[in-house]
C-alpha cells in the first residue's frame, strides 16, 4: 500500500457543482492519465467549462474529491491549482491589453530583483529574454515587447498558452481554443497541442467540435445537462457516435438544401466605405449585390469589419461614402425605421445590446417592429391584448420556449430562446431583405438547427438573405455565394461550391490568389 | 515674473499629490471623485494635530508641520476606507460614492471643528488658526534667469512632495505591486487568473490615494489658507482630477498638467496686479484655472484611454 501510485495525473472523483436553479456538474467522476490529450465534449451549458474551473480551483465543488498525483488536492483559487502545476487557457482570454506580451505572462510571477540591494524592481528585459528562449522551444513565436492591444487573437492565445507554459504547468486546459481562429490557425494550435503531448504534457481538450476531438485527442468523455453520459476510446468512436451522444439523439449532419432559385437583385451595395469613431475606414470600398432566393454569406475572422457592413446597412451606422440600393431604391440616407419598412429585417450580433430590451417582457420584445402601428397603438395608447395576442401567435409558430408566456422577462429565456424570438419577429414582417449576423452564436446545437432551418425556409420564400458569420462550418452549409471580408475589403466573391473551406479560410487570412 | 513662479509652483505642487492620489486609485480600477472630501478631511486631522501639539512642542516649532503632514496622510487615508468599504467591499457605484463622500466630508469637517475648538478653547470657532510655514530660497539655482522663480521662497513640503512624486512614479512603474495595481484597473480577472489578490491591491490603492489627498489638503491648508476652515473644499480635489485626466492617467503629463493649472493662477493673479485692476477683477483672473480646465477638455477628450475596468466592481464569480 505504500509504493501505491496512482496511473492517473487527475482524478476527480463524484464532482458535484450547483448554482442557484441549476445542477452544473452532478455526481461526475474522471480519471486523466498522465501524457494524454483528453478530451470533454458536450453542448453549451453542458457542465464542461464549470467542471474544469473546479479543476483549476476557480469554483469549489459542493461535493466529490480532486486527487493530482494520486494525493487529495483542495483548491481554493486558481494560485493553489497553478502551484500544483495545473493551467489553464480560458475561452476568453485573460490579458491586459495595454501591457506587453512579457508583462502578461509574468504578471503574478514577476522576476523581482533588489537594485542596489534595497529598490525592489521587476526585471522586465530578463523575461523578454527568457520568455523568446521559450517561445522557440515550443514553436509559438511571439514578439515579447508587443502590446496585446496590437497582436492579432491567435497570438493572445499563443500568450495564454506561454503563460502557462512559464509557470511550469503539466496540465494544461483548454477551454474552446479554436472559437476564435481560422482554419489555418486551427491546423497550427492542434500541432501545438500534438507537441506539448509529445513533451510529456497532459492536455484536457473542452469543444462541441467533433472533428478536432477525432483529429487530436486520445479518449473523450462527453457530458450532457452536467451528468457524464460516456468515456469513449476517440479511436474507437465515430464522429456520428460521439454527435449523438453529446446531443442525446439522432443528428443530422446535412441540411437539405434545394438548388438555388436567384430572383432579382434586392441589395446592391456600391463603394460601401465607413468609418470609426477614429476615422479609420473598418469598410472599404465594398460592393456586392444580394438577390431574391440567394443566400450571401460574409466569411472573415471576427473584427474585420462585418458588423460595420450589417449596421451600415441596417442604418445604425452612416456610411462615409457609397451607396445601398433595396429593391432598386436608393436607402443610403434613410433613417433606420424608413428602412425598416422599405423591406429589411435585421437580425444583429448581440441580442442584448441591439437585439432585445432583456429587462422588458418577451411580448413587448416580439411587437418591437410593430408597436406602433395599428392595433397595437392606437392614438398614442398601447393596447395590452393586441400584444399578448401577438405574442401567442409568434411562441406557437417559432416555438420560442418561455417559463411565463408572454409575460416572461426576455433576460430570464435562455440564450437560444433569445434568438429565437429575435429571428421569429424579423422573419414575421416577411421582408425582401433578411440580415442575420451571426444568427447562431453560443446556442447549441439543437437551436442552431431550428434557425438554420429558418432561414433556408425565407431563402425558400424568395427573400434575399445576408449571412454574417465567423462559423466557417455555417457559411459553408448556407451559403449559395460566399465573400470574404479581410481588414474591411471583400477581397473574394464567387459562388460556394466553387470554394472549399481550406481557401475561404486563405482569403480570412488575408492572401489573395495561391 | 518671478513671482508667479513660485507662487504657481506652491500651488501645483499639492495639486500634483492629490492628483497623484486619485491616479492610484484609478489606475487600480477604482473610480475616484472623493479627493476632494479626502484632502479636506486629511486637512482637518493635519490642523486638529497641530493645534493639539504646537503648545506641547512650542510655539512657531517648525517642526509641527511635519507632524501636521503625517496627521493628515493618516487621517485622509482612515477617511478614504469608507469609499473603500463602498466600493470594493460592497460594490457600490463608484462615482455616487465619492459625490457622497465629498458632501458628508465638509459637513463633517465643520462640525468636528468647531466641537473641537469648543472643547479646546471654549470658543466654537470653525477654523484652526495654523503657524506660518517658514520658506527658503535654494542658493545658485533662484539665480537662474527666467526661471529662478521656481526655487525662490519655497516652502519646505515642496521639496517634501517632488521627491514623493519620483518615489510614486517608481512604485508604479518599475515595481511588481505597480504592475499588478495597473493590471487590477485594465483587467482584474487576468489578475486574479495569475494568482494576485485583486481586492486587496484595490484596498491599498484606494488608502494610498486617501493619504496622498491628505498631504495635499494641508499643503494648501498652511501655503495658500493659513488656517483650516471651511474654504478648503474649493474644488481643488476636482482640479487635480481633471490633471489627472489631461495627464491620461499617466504621472508625468498629469506633472505637467498641474503646473499649467499652477501657473495659470498665479499668472492671472499677477497679470490682475500688472494691470492694476480693482481687486474685484481678481475673482474673475482666479477663474483661469477653470477655464483652462473646460478649454482643454475639448482637446484631451477624445483621445483619453481611461482604465479600461475604473468603475467597475471586482466579482470573483463573474467571467
Amino acid at each position: 500500500m505504500s509504493d501505491y501510485k496512482s496511473d492517473y495525473i487527475v482524478e476527480m472523483r463524484h464532482i458535484t457543482k450547483r448554482f442557484p436553479g441549476i445542477i452544473a456538474n452532478d455526481d461526475v467522476s474522471l480519471e486523466i492519465r498522465k501524457g494524454e490529450v483528453y478530451a470533454l465534449l458536450g453542448e453549451n451549458g453542458a457542465g464542461k467549462s464549470t467542471l474544469m474551473s473546479i479543476l483549476f480551483g476557480t469554483y469549489e465543488p459542493d461535493e466529490g474529491e480532486i486527487l493530482v498525483n494520486g494525493k487529495p488536492v483542495k483548491f481554493h483559487s486558481s494560485t493553489d491549482a497553478t502551484a500544483c502545476g495545473i493551467g489553464m487557457v480560458h475561452q476568453h482570454f485573460k490579458l491586459v491589453e495595454p501591457f506587453t506580451i512579457a508583462e502578461n505572462i509574468v504578471l503574478g510571477v514577476e522576476p523581482e530583483e533588489k537594485k542596489l540591494g534595497i529598490l525592489p524592481w521587476v526585471n522586465i528585459r530578463k523575461a523578454n529574454q527568457q520568455i523568446a528562449e521559450l517561445s522557440r522551444a515550443y514553436g509559438l513565436e511571439v514578439n515579447p515587447t508587443d502590446r496585446i492591444a496590437d497582436v492579432p487573437v491567435s497570438v493572445r492565445q499563443r500568450v495564454e498558452i506561454l503563460k502557462m507554459l512559464y509557470r511550469g504547468a503539466e496540465i494544461m486546459i483548454f477551454d474552446e481554443p479554436t472559437a476564435v481562429l481560422t482554419p489555418q490557425e486551427i491546423d497550427f494550435l492542434l500541432q501545438i497541442i500534438d507537441n506539448l503531448r509529445k513533451d510529456g504534457k497532459t492536455i484536457i481538450l473542452i469543444t462541441h467540435k467533433i472533428a478536432e476531438i477525432k483529429r487530436v485527442a486520445d479518449r473523450c468523455a462527453i457530458l450532457r445537462q452536467g451528468r457524464l453520459i460516456d468515456i469513449r476510446e476517440v479511436a474507437d468512436a465515430s464522429a456520428q457516435e460521439l454527435a449523438d451522444l453529446m446531443v442525446g439523439r439522432q443528428v443530422k449532419f446535412m441540411l437539405e438544401k434545394t438548388a438555388p432559385q436567384f430572383r432579382a437583385p434586392v441589395l446592391e451595395v456600391q463603394g460601401l466605405t465607413v468609418k470609426n469613431e477614429h476615422k479609420f475606414d473598418v469598410v472599404k470600398d465594398v460592393s456586392f449585390t444580394v438577390h431574391g432566393g440567394e443566400i450571401f454569406a460574409i466569411a472573415g475572422v471576427s473584427g474585420n469589419g462585418q458588423g460595420e457592413i450589417a449596421d451600415a446597412i441596417a442604418g445604425l451606422l452612416k456610411a462615409a461614402s457609397g451607396k445601398v440600393l433595396l429593391n432598386g431604391k436608393d436607402i443610403t440616407a434613410m433613417p433606420v425605421r424608413e428602412r425598416a419598412l422599405a423591406g429589411l429585417s435585421y437580425i444583429p450580433e448581440d441580442r442584448h445590446e441591439t437585439g432585445t430590451i432583456p429587462d422588458m417582457m418577451l411580448r413587448e420584445n416580439l411587437a418591437l417592429r410593430e408597436y406602433y402601428k395599428e392595433p397595437f397603438s392606437r392614438r398614442g395608447i398601447l393596447h395590452q391584448e393586441a400584444f399578448r395576442s401577438y405574442s401567442e401567435q409568434l411562441i406557437q409558430t417559432y416555438d420560442i420556449r418561455c417559463a411565463q408566456g408572454p409575460e416572461t422577462v426576455l433576460r430570464s429565456m435562455s440564450g437560444g430562446n433569445q434568438q429565437k424570438a429575435i429571428v421569429g419577429r424579423e422573419i414575421e414582417e416577411q421582408t425582401d431583405l433578411i440580415i442575420f449576423v451571426q444568427p447562431t452564436r453560443g446556442l447549441d446545437i439543437g437551436a442552431i438547427e431550428n434557425i438554420h432551418r429558418q432561414i433556408l425556409q425565407e431563402r425558400e420564400r424568395g427573400a434575399a438573405i445576408l449571412l454574417i458569420s465567423l462559423e466557417l462550418e455555417e457559411i459553408m452549409a448556407l451559403a449559395d455565394t460566399i465573400g470574404v471580408l479581410y481588414r474591411g475589403e471583400i477581397l473574394k466573391i464567387d459562388a460556394a461550391e466553387k470554394m472549399t473551406t481550406q481557401e475561404v479560410g486563405r482569403y480570412m487570412m488575408g492572401v489573395k490568389e495561391a | 515674473m518671478n513671482k508667479v513662479f513660485t507662487d504657481g509652483l506652491s500651488f501645483a505642487l499639492p495639486l500634483l499629490i492629490m492628483a497623484i492620489g486619485a491616479l492610484y486609485s484609478e489606475k487600480s480600477g477604482v473610480t475616484n471623485l472623493a479627493v476632494e472630501g479626502f484632502q479636506g478631511v486629511g486637512a482637518f486631522f493635519g490642523a486638529l494635530a497641530a493645534t493639539l501639539f504646537a503648545p506641547l512642542i512650542g510655539n512657531g516649532n517648525q517642526a509641527i508641520i511635519y507632524i501636521a503632514m503625517v496627521c493628515a496622510a493618516i487621517g485622509g487615508a482612515l477617511f478614504s476606507c469608507i469609499h473603500g468599504l463602498l466600493c470594493i467591499r460592497f460594490r457600490a457605484n463608484q462615482v455616487i460614492s465619492g459625490v457622497v463622500i465629498n458632501i458628508l466630508s465638509v459637513a463633517l469637517t465643520a462640525f468636528c471643528t468647531s466641537a473641537a475648538n469648543a472643547a479646546i478653547s471654549g470658543n466654537a470657532s470653525n477654523k484652526f488658526v495654523l503657524d506660518v510655514s517658514s520658506k527658503f530660497t535654494v542658493p545658485l539655482l533662484s539665480k537662474i534667469p527666467w526661471i529662478g522663480g521656481l526655487f525662490t521662497d519655497m516652502y519646505p513640503f515642496e521639496i517634501i512632495i517632488a521627491v514623493l512624486v519620483v518615489v510614486l512614479w517608481y512604485l508604479m512603474n518599475r515595481t511588481r505591486f505597480g504592475m499588478r495595481l495597473r493590471a487590477c484597473g485594465e483587467n482584474p480577472q487576468a489578475v486574479d487568473a495569475a494568482g494576485a489578490n485583486v481586492t486587496r491591491i484595490r484596498w491599498m490603492a484606494v488608502i494610498i490615494s486617501g493619504a496622498l489627498s491628505g498631504i495635499g489638503g494641508i499643503c494648501f491648508a498652511y501655503s495658500l489658507l493659513g488656517n483650516f476652515s471651511p474654504s478648503i473644499y474649493q474644488g481643488f480635489g476636482y482640479l487635480a482630477i481633471a490633471a489627472m485626466i489631461f495627464g491620461n492617467w499617466n504621472i508625468g503629463p498629469t506633472t505637467l498638467a498641474c503646473l499649467a493649472f499652477g501657473l495659470a493662477k498665479s499668472g492671472g493673479l499677477q497679470l490682475c496686479i500688472a494691470a492694476k485692476l480693482p481687486s474685484n477683477y481678481t475673482d474673475l483672473f482666479l477663474l483661469l484655472p477653470y477655464v483652462l480646465t473646460l478649454l482643454l477638455l475639448i482637446f484631451f477628450s477624445r483621445k483619453n484611454h481611461p482604465p479600461k475596468a475604473a468603475g467597475e466592481p471586482w466579482d470573483k464569480s463573474k467571467r
